[in-house]
């Protein structure tokens, strides 16, 4: 059974991907945060499988937090969840390997992160 | 009704920040470079509550956008930056060495760019997400004083109400503040709550 | 072939094809329903070949891709469009049709607007020339440049006024400290003035404030420096970007400009000749600034040089204004 960690500042965000994501994989285990700090926490205290990500929070950047994460997790996998669509973001989210998705969040956006977890 | 909730201004703060995700991503074509614009929060006032203060610009003078629409419900919008901010903001997208005086001939057509490209992102937003398209008129820019703007608040309804978004714009480095107020009447409000209901009784 | 001026009267396709706009109406598949003169003309192609076209394809080269996504925009969201002259020189292949200045693109000013046809959506192209309403804006601005040249400088001295110097300053300040770069602020005043205007008269005295002005006036070298004539016989100079080492050089450099125009002055109580005093003052670009402070700042500096002989400079590090009380000497 797979973890998955949501972390969005906004809640109706987090509330959309977490519904877009059971109606696909009602089995896995979501927890959520609310900013990168803390999602740095819930990773150390283990066993997280992937990850969607925002990229503007207050505090860290989500781009910053998914590569310090990625470095110390590496086996996890992240999708950078953002409306931030420029080259820049897009670039920068590859360079740490992780994939970028534009928000809204969609049904077929999911399958995109859903199959990347996955694949 | 007096406001919306708190999770229904948090439906509304993401929408508008795939607005500007959409809008930001539109403008650093124009300007060749990143650019970065966030709406950090939404607020609802009434139109009797707002002042220079509520504004927070730190100027008594605005370069304003105008852009009026209609569909699911009806509303103007209105675009503000202080105004030597509008006149930086300008020469940032325009990318040259080009002087102060020269930029004046352009204000006035690119703040009304600027203005469309910002709000065109938001409205194709809350189409998207909100399922409300709207039609929407061309926009005009003027530069106002806080008090001619709560008078063009103020011309339709009485105490109407307003939707206050702070908006945050970084162009070459440069980061200048900005408002987006929505002018709305109580029914147009009203309509708006239910969309967004319906949108998250859809999760 | 879907024109929608095929059903119109002849005297719309007349105003229509004489309006010195150019308009375009395409159909929500994106393809020209209308095509008028104005267009024909500067675009080379005429309506028979536009209509029914897709409009990238319509013109002999192919519109910007900002024109693109704002038809896009307007047809699929049904949202108006500005692409303003200022941002988007040319999005589409229009030329200029005099003889000196054949091909060169026109310079545009284009708006997009949903509308309805038969209930359908269509939009609506407006392009303009703005090369008229540019030329237009030049000559009102050299009218209202010389106006405001009347208003912001000296008459006597011929160099910026006390109130071009107030503006401005405000302006450069608030810049300085949003980009974090340095400002410097001199104050200069001549010395023994009014013991020389006594003694020589006042014809002498103004002649005197000509050439100290031309003097200090000649030592600046950018655009965005300033010397302004503060009030009767001080001066300010403003600089941005200059830091305090390099502040201190162009004071003497100020310095010794009025010493060496060796202007004779037999009352002044410290040499024979006219002299000047200056204090300055730095602003570092951190933080937030005062304007009256730092001006207030160079004052305090130029008082210092006063008291402490003249004919020299002082410095003064900013000093918000609640501590500069404490610190005249």
């Amino acid at each position: 059974m797979k973890k998955l960690l949501i972390v969005d500042d906004s809640k109706v965000s987090r509330m959309v991907i977490r519904a877009h994501i059971k109606a696909v994989q009602p089995d896995w285990e979501i927890l959520e945060a609310s900013c990168g700090e803390d999602a740095m926490k819930i990773t150390q205290e283990g066993n997280v499988d992937f990850c969607t990500m925002d990229i503007n929070m207050p505090g860290m950047l989500g781009t910053d937090a998914a590569e310090q994460i990625l470095q110390m997790h590496p086996h996890m996998r992240i999708a950078i969840f953002s409306a931030n669509v420029q080259d820049t973001m897009q670039t920068r989210a590859n360079s740490i390997g992780s994939i970028f998705v534009a928000k809204p969040v969609t049904e077929k956006s999911i399958s995109i992160v859903v199959n990347y977890f996955m694949g | 009704m007096d406001s919306l909730s708190e999770l229904q201004l948090d439906a509304l703060t993401e929408v508008f920040n795939v607005g500007a995700g959409r809008a930001a991503a539109s403008l650093s074509e124009i300007v060749g470079d990143e650019v970065k614009l966030s709406v950090p929060s939404v607020e609802i006032r009434k139109s009797s509550e707002i002042d220079n203060e509520v504004i927070g610009l730190g100027t008594d003078r605005f370069g304003a956008v105008h852009q009026t629409f209609k569909g699911a419900f009806e509303a103007e919008a209105i675009l503000l930056f202080a105004e030597d901010h509008a006149l930086e903001i300008v020469r940032d997208m325009m990318s040259s060495q080009i002087s102060i005086e020269d930029l004046a001939e352009f204000e006035q057509e690119a703040m009304c760019e600027l203005g469309n490209i910002i709000l065109n992102a938001c409205l194709s937003a809350m189409a998207d997400m909100l399922n409300i398209p709207m039609d929407c008129s061309l926009p005009d820019y003027t530069v106002s004083t806080i008090d001619e703007i709560i008078q063009r608040i103020n011309a339709g309804e009485v105490d109407a109400y307003l939707l206050l978004l702070h908006i945050d714009l970084v162009i070459e480095k440069r980061r200048s503040k900005g408002h987006l107020i929505f002018v709305l009447g109580s029914t147009s409000l009203v309509k708006l709550s239910v969309q967004i209901e319906r949108f998250l009784g859809a999760i | 072939m879907s024109d929608l001026l095929s059903h119109a009267s002849d005297a719309i396709k007349e105003i229509l094809n004489s309006i010195g706009v150019g308009l375009i109406v395409v159909n929500r598949h994106q393809s020209v329903a209308l095509w008028n003169g104005w267009i024909e003309k500067y675009s080379g192609v005429s309506s028979e070949n536009a209509l029914g076209k897709d409009i990238s394809e319509a013109f002999s080269e192919l519109p910007s891709s900002a024109f693109i996504s704002a038809i896009s925009n307007a047809i699929n969201y049904g949202l108006p469009v500005v692409l303003s002259n200022a941002l988007h020189r040319s999005p589409l292949a229009l030329f200029e049709r005099n003889f000196e200045q054949q091909g060169k693109r026109i310079q545009q000013s284009i708006s997009l607007t949903p509308i309805n046809i038969d209930g359908e959506r269509h939009c609506l192209i407006q392009v303009t020339d703005s090369s008229t309403s540019i030329k237009r804006e030049k000559i009102l601005r050299t009218h209202s440049e010389l106006l405001k040249k009347e208003a912001t400088t000296d008459a006597l001295t011929g160099i910026y006024n006390r109130r071009f110097f107030d503006e401005h300053y405000k302006m450069a300040l608030a810049q300085a400290v949003r980009q974090g770069t340095p400002i410097s602020i001199f104050m200069v005043d001549i010395d023994f003035f009014k013991q020389f205007n006594d003694y020589y008269g006042h014809i002498a005295g103004d002649k005197a404030l000509i050439a100290v002005a031309t003097a200090l006036k000649k030592q600046l070298q950018r655009v965005s420096d300033v010397v302004a004539r503060f009030g009767g016989e001080e001066f300010v100079l403003m600089l941005p970007n200059m830091q305090h080492d390099s502040a201190a050089q162009f004071a003497e450099k100020l310095r010794l400009a009025v010493w060496d125009l060796h202007m004779l002055h037999e009352e002044s109580d410290i040499e024979q000749q006219v002299t000047i005093s200056i204090g300055y003052s730095t602003f570092f670009g951190n933080e937030s600034c005062d304007p009256h402070a730092l001006l207030d700042t160079a004052d305090n500096a130029l008082y210092n040089a006063k008291r402490s002989g003249r004919n020299r400079s002082v410095f003064l590090s900013y000093q918000p204004l609640d501590e500069q009380k404490a610190t005249i000497l």
